[in-house]
This record gives structure tokens, sequence and C-alpha cells, in this order.
């Protein structure tokens, strides 16, 4: 059987038209990796695993810090993955980075780049990026990688404002790429079995979900400015990057140093913190991840825990702070007319109201990998699709119709009023002021 | 008013309205709200102030804040928060305002300006917006073409396909994202035949893969019938980026007609493409694909073989049922184990029904995968035909029906549970008929009950069957299950007391010590007293009991152990209680040579733990003695050198 594909693949203009070989040459020039930006599974061609370097699949990191490493340290396993570069405006962290990557690989060949534009413009020959810079910083550069050919892994909360969300999912159609938001969660078997319990009809119809929102910070956001400090060296942090799109303000170190949480321009709040993971994860149980929910509770504390939000198919999710549906972080609960199921972080088994219901825990879960040939590793599931070119299960607009809800939410309290919502023209009904809350003006030239 | 003045009040408004929740505000007092943020401007407030202001009026602002805030687009520190104030404030003014800034501004605050435009979709703007597409300043260049994507319209898509083969080739990317955008307004206002010119340039241009793949979608999903011959066309591309391409567009379009593109297509591409077809074919979810992905299932290459059968459960209709049985009797075992999996995962009852058929199958191995997909499909209905299978002929399908009615069972099962145990004939089947009470009896329900259930068969069985019913009522515990267990340490069978003896070691909780503790005292027979001091010790090294309880225990126990083995057992369970009395029960054992160095480890393990906790000030003097004796006598150097560590550590300061 014939393994190698004739094709023609740059992210950048060219002349003429490359065939492989002409491609490898050139990649091989550039780095001592090689590769090819669409690829087949070598598995599926009976290569029992073994990935010739060709195949492997090329990655860079972005801003990748502490949660950043923790995926890094995820995908490295990973026989048909190799990181080649790090980019990062803050020059301890692209170190960091290189040291692990150079560590994985035994040699010295991670390189190191300051400015994304620069990089993106100067590496063609790299496939994927892993996305872990501060939220602020997640839609644009998840829409400038995807532009540039490549295909992107992003932390979450992916996107600042509904109306980057919608770029992402734009971007990421329009050049056919592969994007997934790392909710994990969608990807692990206790979240898989309560989601497909409840939309299995285990529980009967299901009329409520249960999302958990983060126990810290508020719904409410700051505003206030740090005192400024002295900017250091651009070589060491380089400011301007590091704010990106947002607003201006003076350089404080507390920002670089993930200070940045719970400031307006920065952060998503403690819906968005943990409402990035628990809207999907609910959404998912209610067949409700192609659109947001319609109504939105104003609730009267600094949170939002509590609020009922109602979907179109009349199911409410309700966010909640604290431990009563669950016990362990990023929890989540389906009720319906026969029983319930829960899980969260740190279970052996998810809960649920009977033992028969857990009876089903394998069937359930098998059936779901046998259906969707989804494996229970998020960071698998986005290698497979860039090879598949299928759409991952945390994909763009997964990413964001939850994190739609989340801003919807948030805007729900910012404003101290009940809000209803049309998810097919993406608008707030009969509400401007809401409305005008759903983008904000990004600061040239990091526009997407 | 004095400069001064007006400078700390505009600060006291400015601060005023930022610890202002953004809380709904009637029209009245948004207007005033909005003059006071105009004011803010207006002075000589700080950047801080201002900025706020901007971010409040973008909520607020209307046509009044235009003009302030457009002044400010050509300030280096506040062209950012003027176009964040003006980009969603609902009045023409803003665009007119905006246009008008071009025409001043340079480097980043015109590619701001520019992308406002934009975002606002201007139509005016896209000839002002045109000159800049040739801009030296590259970033000015590409913000227009994307801008003027982003407007969409006719003359959007005529500008920029004027400038993309004129385009240099870092602007080139820029060009065809305005492209994009433009034809995806054009499709969606109804104007198709313009986006189809758009993507079919594109498609044919010298440009970047993403942007052909790009292109190679839109024209697919864009192009109604004339889509679906682009998608046959790209199927057959030897240029893998437009195949991928076609897959990934077909994988978004539901017709049929782009199933029975896929499905024309298949048989002709390379075995790797046929691949990927045949994975978008099961993601698609359409039926009408099932004849085919069997057909490839049946024969070919192997990987595509697989795929095809992994693409079956996608799909998920039980038609597909029939064939993958047959695939079950594959020579390769890869395929065989992929059907198997298939077959597990395809809903309905009527493969239900086919597996119970299986059940039938003369070969031994066929009949066992079935009982293997009983279980995994949960046919909880089939029940009777699986306890038909634990008659079987065959040993293996007889133990595997056995573990499935575990699984699957309930109480209602165990009567017939119960049946085929005492009719088992070989060792095994008790076992298997075993195990399967046990599984039932471990998924809760009425344990006195299932307890007195098992009882009731006890007169009936053979001493090996009593042995395997009393090791199913020390998992079920309870009181009935205790006192039938306690009736058979009397049984006039060595075999059954010695089982009933185990059983009570088993059990889960202390209720069983005294009747262990009582017969170690009375019995006369050597090997029965060994066994029930070897299961009391067990008992009493249960982490789950009280501390109190399990030292009691140990104290009972001691007079009776007194062989080296049974003593090694006492201090083993001794040595998992961290408290003084422990150790004081320990200390004679020191003495012995037997037991000696087991003791002393007992006695430093101990005083280790003690030492960790919150009551540990002072605790490692009261034990130097003992500590001092072990460090003395043990022949473990280490033990020894831990021993003195603990003997001599000062207590913690409070």
């Amino acid at each position: 059987m014939n393994m190698k594909q004739s094709t023609s693949v740059t992210s950048k203009p060219v002349s003429a038209p490359m065939d492989r070989r002409q491609f490898l040459k050139r990649t091989a020039l550039a780095s001592s990796a090689l590769a090819l930006p669409t690829l087949i599974p070598s598995s599926a061609l009976g290569l029992n695993g073994a990935v010739p370097p060709s195949e492997r699949i090329v990655m860079a990191g972005l801003g990748v810090g502490n949660r950043g490493t923790h995926d890094l340290n995820w995908m490295l396993p990973e026989a048909d993955v190799q990181f080649v570069a790090i980019c990062d405006s803050k020059k301890s962290s692209r170190e960091s980075v290189k040291r692990i990557i150079d560590n994985k690989y035994g040699n010295t060949d991670c390189k190191m780049y300051p400015d994304m534009r620069e990089f993106l413009a100067m590496r063609p020959d790299i496939d994927g990026l892993l996305i872990a810079t501060g939220d602020r910083w997640h839609a644009l550069a998840a829409t400038l990688a995807m532009r540039a050919g490549k295909d992107v892994y992003s932390e979450k909360p992916s996107c600042m404002t509904i109306a980057e969300g919608q770029l992402v999912v734009d971007t990421a159609k329009r050049y056919g790429r592969v994007y997934q938001t790392g909710t994990q969660r969608l990807s692990e078997a206790n979240f898989v079995f309560c989601i497909e319990a409840a939309k299995q009809g285990l529980l009967g119809k299901v009329h409520t979900t249960y999302a958990h929102i983060a126990p810290w910070d508020a719904a409410e956001m700051i505003h206030e400015w740090l005192p400024a400090e002295p900017e250091p060296p651009k070589e060491e942090v380089d400011w301007d990057a590091w704010l990106g799109p947002c607003p201006w303000r003076p350089y404080n170190k507390s920002y670089v140093s993930g200070g940045w949480r719970g400031h307006y321009d920065f952060h998503t709040s403690c819906i968005g913190e943990w409402g990035a993971h628990t809207f999907a994860q609910a959404m998912a149980g209610i067949d409700s991840l192609n659109t947001a929910a319609v109504e939105y509770g104003y609730v009267k504390n600094p949170t939002g825990d509590g609020m009922v939000t109602v979907f179109p198919n009349g199911v409410k999710m309700v966010l909640s702070r604290g431990d009563k549906y669950w016990h362990g972080s990023c929890g989540m609960r389906f009720d319906g007319p026969e029983g319930w199921v829960s899980a969260a972080d740190g279970y052996r088994t998810p809960e649920a109201s009977s033992p028969a219901l857990l009876a089903e825990f394998n069937k359930i879960v098998k059936d779901y990998q046998a259906r969707t040939l989804r494996p229970m590793s998020h960071v698998r599931d986005f290698f497979d699709c860039v090879k598949s070119r299928r759409q991952p299960v945390a994909n763009a607009e997964v990413m964001h119709r939850s994190m739609e809800v989340v801003h919807a939410a948030n805007i729900c309290m910012w404003l101290q009023r009940d809000m209803k919502f049309d998810p097919v023209k993406e608008e707030f009904i009969g509400d401007a002021e809401a409305n005008r809350l759903r983008t904000r003006a990004q600061r040239a030239p990091y526009i997407g | 008013m004095t400069l001064m003045t007006s400078f700390k009040l505009n600060l006291a408004v400015a601060a005023a309205l930022l610890f202002t929740a953004a809380v709904s505000i009637p029209v009245r007092a948004a207007s005033e709200q909005e003059g006071k943020l105009i004011a803010v401007l207006k002075s000589d407030a700080g950047q801080k102030a201002k900025a706020d202001a901007c971010r409040e009026l973008a909520r607020i602002g209307t046509k009044d804040s235009v003009p302030v805030l457009a002044g400010m687009l050509a300030d280096e520190k506040m062209n950012h928060m003027a176009r964040y104030g003006l980009e969603t404030i609902p009045d023409p003014s803003v665009d007119a305002a905006l246009r008008d800034a071009l025409a001043t501004l340079k480097g980043r605050q015109l590619v701001g300006v520019i992308g406002s435009l934009g975002v606002r979709r201007d139509a005016q703007a896209v000839a002002p917006l045109a000159k800049f597409l040739s801009d030296a300043d590259q970033l000015v260049a590409d913000a227009a073409a994307r801008a003027i994507g982003s407007i969409g319209t006719s003359e959007s898509a005529k500008v920029l396909q004027a400038a993309l083969p004129g385009a240099s080739a870092a602007n080139q990317l820029s060009v065809c994202e305005g492209l994009f955008r433009t034809a995806e307004r054009l499709s969606a206002s109804g104007k198709r035949p313009e986006a189809v010119a758009i993507y079919t340039q594109l498609v044919n241009a010298k440009a970047a893969h993403q942007v052909r793949a790009g292109a190679a979608r839109g024209l697919i999903i864009a192009g109604g019938p004339d889509g679906i011959a682009a998608l046959r066309q790209y199927l057959r591309s030897s240029d893998y980026v437009l195949f991928a391409a076609a897959n990934r567009a077909a994988m978004e379009l539901p017709a049929p007609a782009v199933t029975e593109a896929l499905v024309a297509e298949l048989g002709g591409l390379p075995a790797d493409n046929q691949i990927v077809v045949i994975k978008t074919l099961g993601r698609r979810g359409d039926v009408a694909a099932i004849p085919v992905l069997l057909a490839t299932a049946a024969k070919g290459a192997k990987p595509v073989r697989l795929a095809a059968i992994r693409a079956v459960p996608e799909i998920g209709q039980p038609i597909a049922a029939p064939a993958m049985v047959e695939l079950l009797a594959d020579s390769d075992r890869e395929i065989a184990q992929a059907a198997q999996e298939s077959l597990a995962a395809l809903p309905g009852k009527e493969v239900d029904a086919i597996v119970v058929a299986m059940l039938g199958n003369s070969e031994a191995v066929r009949r066992i995968a079935a009982l293997d997909l009983v279980a995994r499909r949960r046919m909880t209905a089939s029940m009777p035909a699986l306890l038909k299978a634990t008659t079987d002929s065959d040993a293996k399908v007889r133990a595997a029906a056995l573990r499935r009615v575990g699984e699957l069972g309930g109480p209602q099962d165990m009567p017939a549970l119960l049946d085929l145990l005492l009719k088992a004939k070989t060792g095994q089947d008790v076992d298997a008929a075993e195990q399967a009470l046990v599984a039932i009896c471990a998924k809760g329900g009425d344990a006195e009950a299932a307890a007195g259930a098992v009882a009731a068969r006890m007169a009936q069985a053979s001493p090996e069957q009593k042995g395997a019913l009393l090791r199913v009522l020390s998992s079920v515990g309870g009181t009935a299950a205790l006192a039938s267990v306690r009736a058979a340490v009397s049984d006039p069978d060595a075999e059954v007391r010695a089982s009933a003896i185990r059983a009570l070691g088993e059990w889960k909780t202390a209720d069983a010590a005294p009747d262990l503790l009582a017969l170690a005292k009375s019995t006369t027979n050597p090997t029965e007293r060994a066994l029930c001091l070897r299961s009391y010790l067990g008992l009493a090294s249960n982490p789950d009991m009280p501390a109190g309880q399990r030292l009691a225990m140990c104290r009972d126990a001691a007079p009776l152990a007194q062989k080296p083995g049974e003593k090694k057992l006492l201090l083993s369970a001794l040595s998992k209680i961290q408290t003084a009395q422990s150790v004081t029960l320990i200390a004679p054992y020191l003495d012995d040579a037997d037991t000696k160095e087991e003791a002393s480890a007992a006695v430093v393990a101990i005083a280790e733990r003690m030492t960790k906790g919150r009551n540990a000030p002072g605790l490692a003097p009261k034990m130097a003695e003992i500590l001092t004796k072990v460090a003395a006598s043990t022949g473990n150097a280490d033990l020894a050198k831990r021993a003195t560590a603990l003997a001599t550590a000062k207590p913690a300061a409070k």
C-alpha cells in the first residue's frame, strides 16, 4: 500500500506548488523534524503504532506556563508527536519550556521565539500549536495560528467575548483547521458516562443540569490598575505583546505572574474559570452543544451562584458554586424523573441515584467509544483529528457555544437583570446595552 | 472654577463612575451619566480615568459621545480606548468619523481605525479602504484587506479579487482572508455565484495549503449542485490537501447526494484514501452507506476492512449486525475482534435476538463470544437464555455463562444459581456458581433474605458445596448469615468446620470475633485452634475497626498465641495500633528470641507514627526506655539507629 501522499503543502504563499519531496527537503533544512501538515493515521494504515518521522505531528507551544506545562507533559509521551519550538513573550517561560522539551528528546533543538507573528511566519513546518497563554490571548492566538495553517489545542477559557468566539469558529471552518479547547473532562470516562446516561434517557427526560462555577473570585470584575512598576527589558517580558488585544495599562509584575485573574480586561470571572469546563459538560448531556441558553435569571449575590439558565429544549442549567451536588472540582449533575448522575474531579466512579445506573457504566462508555471512535484522552483525540481532519470532541463550535453561555451569564450579573437570548441571531432580545457587551475593540496591531 | 478644582471634580466623577456597577439605568439617567463621562474625557483627567470612561461609553454611549471620542483617535495613548468606546455606538456618525480619521492617521492608530470600520461593516468604507491595500506598511495593508472582507459586499469582492494577483507574498494571506470573509457574506445573502467565483479564484491561486483547503470547502458547500461535482473532483485529487478538504466538507453536509458521491468514488481510490472516506461515511451517519461499508468490511486490505467495520457502529443500524456476526468467524483475529466490538455497540432488540441465537451455535467459541456480547450489551432481558447456557455441555461455556449471570443477575436469580451450585458435579462448576452468587450479593439488597436463601440449601449440600455456600454467606454478612456460619462450626465434617472457621475469619465486621476466640479456647483440635486464632488475629488487623477494639482483641488473644508464628501474627496486629498500650503488650516479646526482631520493628513503627502526631511532644521520652532496649537488642542496624534517634529526640518546643 502506498503510504505517502503526493501533496503541495506550505503555510506561506509560494511561487509554485511543491511536491512532497521538495517540501520535505525544504523543511529538512528548516528543522531536523520532518512533517506534513495533513496526515493519514499510520495506525489506520497498519503500521501498528510505528510512526515514521515524516508522519509525526510537529507541534510548538505558545505561552506555556503552569497549566501549559501540564498539557505539554501530557502531550510529549505521544509517539507520533514532536515539539520543536516555544513562543512566549516572557523569557523565563521560553527557557523553562525549552528545557522540558530538550530533556524529553535529549537534544537542544527546541527553538525559542518571543514574537508570535514572526514565529508563525518563520515556521511553516509546524502542524499544530498548544496555546496556553492567559485567557486574553487564547482566541486571537488561535485565530492567527489557524489562519497560518496550524491546528490548535487551546487552553480555556478560550475567548474573552462572544465576538471572539465567533471569530474562532469562523476561522476554523474557513481554513479547515482542527481546533480543540481544553475541556478535557469531555474525554474522561466518568464524565462521559454521566453525559451519555443523560442523553440516552437513563434518567428519564432530564429537566435540570447543574454546573460548577469556581468557588473563588466573583462575577464582578476588577477595573483597577495595579501600581505602575518599571517595565523590564523587552527581551525579558514584552509587555505590549503580553497585553495583546487588551487595553493598555502600566506594567506590574503581578500580572505576568498569574495575577491577571479577576481583572475585567484579562479574565472571564468565576463563571468562566470553571464554567468553560462545566457548561460544556452540562450542555453535552442535554444535547445543547450547538446552541445557547435562552434565559438567564439574575441572582442577588456576588458570584452567580444559583443562577438558573434555560435552554431552548426547556432544560434548566443551574450554576452552583458550592459542593451541594458534588464533592470535587468542576462538577456536574443531571436530574431526571427517574434518577440523577453526577461526577467531579477525584471520583473513582460517578455517583448516581441507584446502583443500577452505575451498573451500566462500562457498557455506556464502551458504546460511546465504539460509536464515536473517540479515545478517553483529550489530547489523543486532538492528535487523531489532526490526522483524520475530523472535528475533535471539544471543537470550535463547542467552545464558542459553551463560552457564549459563560459570557451571557456574566453580562446578566454585570447588568443585574434577567436576560433573554436568541441563540440563532446570537443576540440578547430587547437589550441593546447587553448586546454592546458582546464585543470589545481589540488594540492594534493585535486585531483578529 | 479653577483648573485644579475642575481636575479634582473630574477625578471624583471618574471614581464614582468606576465604582458604579454596570446596572441598567433609565434613559434620562443614562443621558446624565453619558454627560459626566464625556466631561471626564474633555477634562485633563489621567489616562486611567479616561480609559474607564471610554469603556463605559462602549456600553451606553450615543452620538453625543462621538465627537469627543473621535477627537481622541489621533492620541497615541487613547486611540484604542476611543475605538473601544466608538465601535459599539449604534450611530452612523461613528462610521463617518472613522472614515475621516483614515486620512490623518498612520501606523497602529490607522490599523486600529481600519479594524473598527471592518467590525462596523461600513459599506461606504470599501473605496477608501481599498487605497490602503498596497500600503507600504504591511500591517496597514493587512488590516485593510481584512476590513474590506468583513464588510463583505459585491464591491468588496471586486476590490479584493483584483488585488489578489498582485498582492505581495507578505500580504497575500490577508487578501485571501478578506476574500473568504466576503464570500461568506455574499453566500449568506444569497449571492452564491459571486461567492463561488471567489472560491474558484482562491482554489486555483498559488497560495498556502490552508487557503486552497478552505476554498475547496467553500466551493463544495456554496456550490449547490456544482458543489457535488467539486466534491467528486477533489475526492479523486492526488493533491492530499484538496482530498482532505473534500472529506471535511462532506462531514458538514447532510445531503444524500454527498453520501452518493462518497460511495461512488470510494472504489476508485488508493487504499489509504479509502480509509479516510470510510471514516467520513461513518461520521456522517447516513444509513445509505451501510451496503458499501459491509462490502468493504468483507474483503480487501486489512486496514481498510478494519476502518469499515469500525464505521458501522457510528451509523448504528441493526441491519449491519448479521454481517458483523459472519466476520466473527474471520481467520484474522483483529478483524473478528473489531466485528465483535461493533456488534456490541450496535443498538436494537434485533441485535439482541441475533446474539441470543448465537448462544445456540454449534461451536463453543461462538457461544462464548455470544456470552461476552450478552454481558457487554447488558442484555438483562436475556437471563433465561443465559441461565440455560449455564448447563452447556462445554465447561468453558458453563463457566462463562455463570460469570455473566453474576454480572447481570439480581436477587431474583439466586434460587436458580443455588440450584446450579447444588447440581454442580465439578469443583470448577461449584466455584463458578459461588462467584456468581457472590457477585449478585455484592450488589446490595436484602442481606437477611439472601442469607436465608443460602442457608436453606445447606442441608442438601455436599461438604464441598457447603464450603462454597459458607463463603457466600461470609460475603453477605449480617445476623442471619452469621448464625448459619456459627452453626456450621459444629458440623460433623471437618472440611465443613474448617470452611466455617475461614468464613468467620473473612467476616467484614468484628461480629464474628467472639465466636473465633471462644472456639480457639475450647477446641481440642489443634488445627482448628490454629485456624481460629489466625482468623481472629486477621480480624484484629482490620484497619476499618476502631483501634480500641483491636487492642482489646489482641489482649484477649495474647495468652493463646504460643507458637512463634502465632506470636508474630499478634505482633503484626499490634504494630498497626498506635497507642502506648500496644507497646506495653509488645514489650514482653522483646525478651523472646523467636519474636525479638518482629517486636522491635513493631515498637519502632508505632513510635515513629506516634511522634508525628499532634500529641507527639513528650511521647518519645516516655517511650525512651523501651526504645533504648530495642536499640540494644535488635540485630538490625537500621532499626537500632531509628530506635536510638527516637529515644534521644528532644521534646518539640511548644
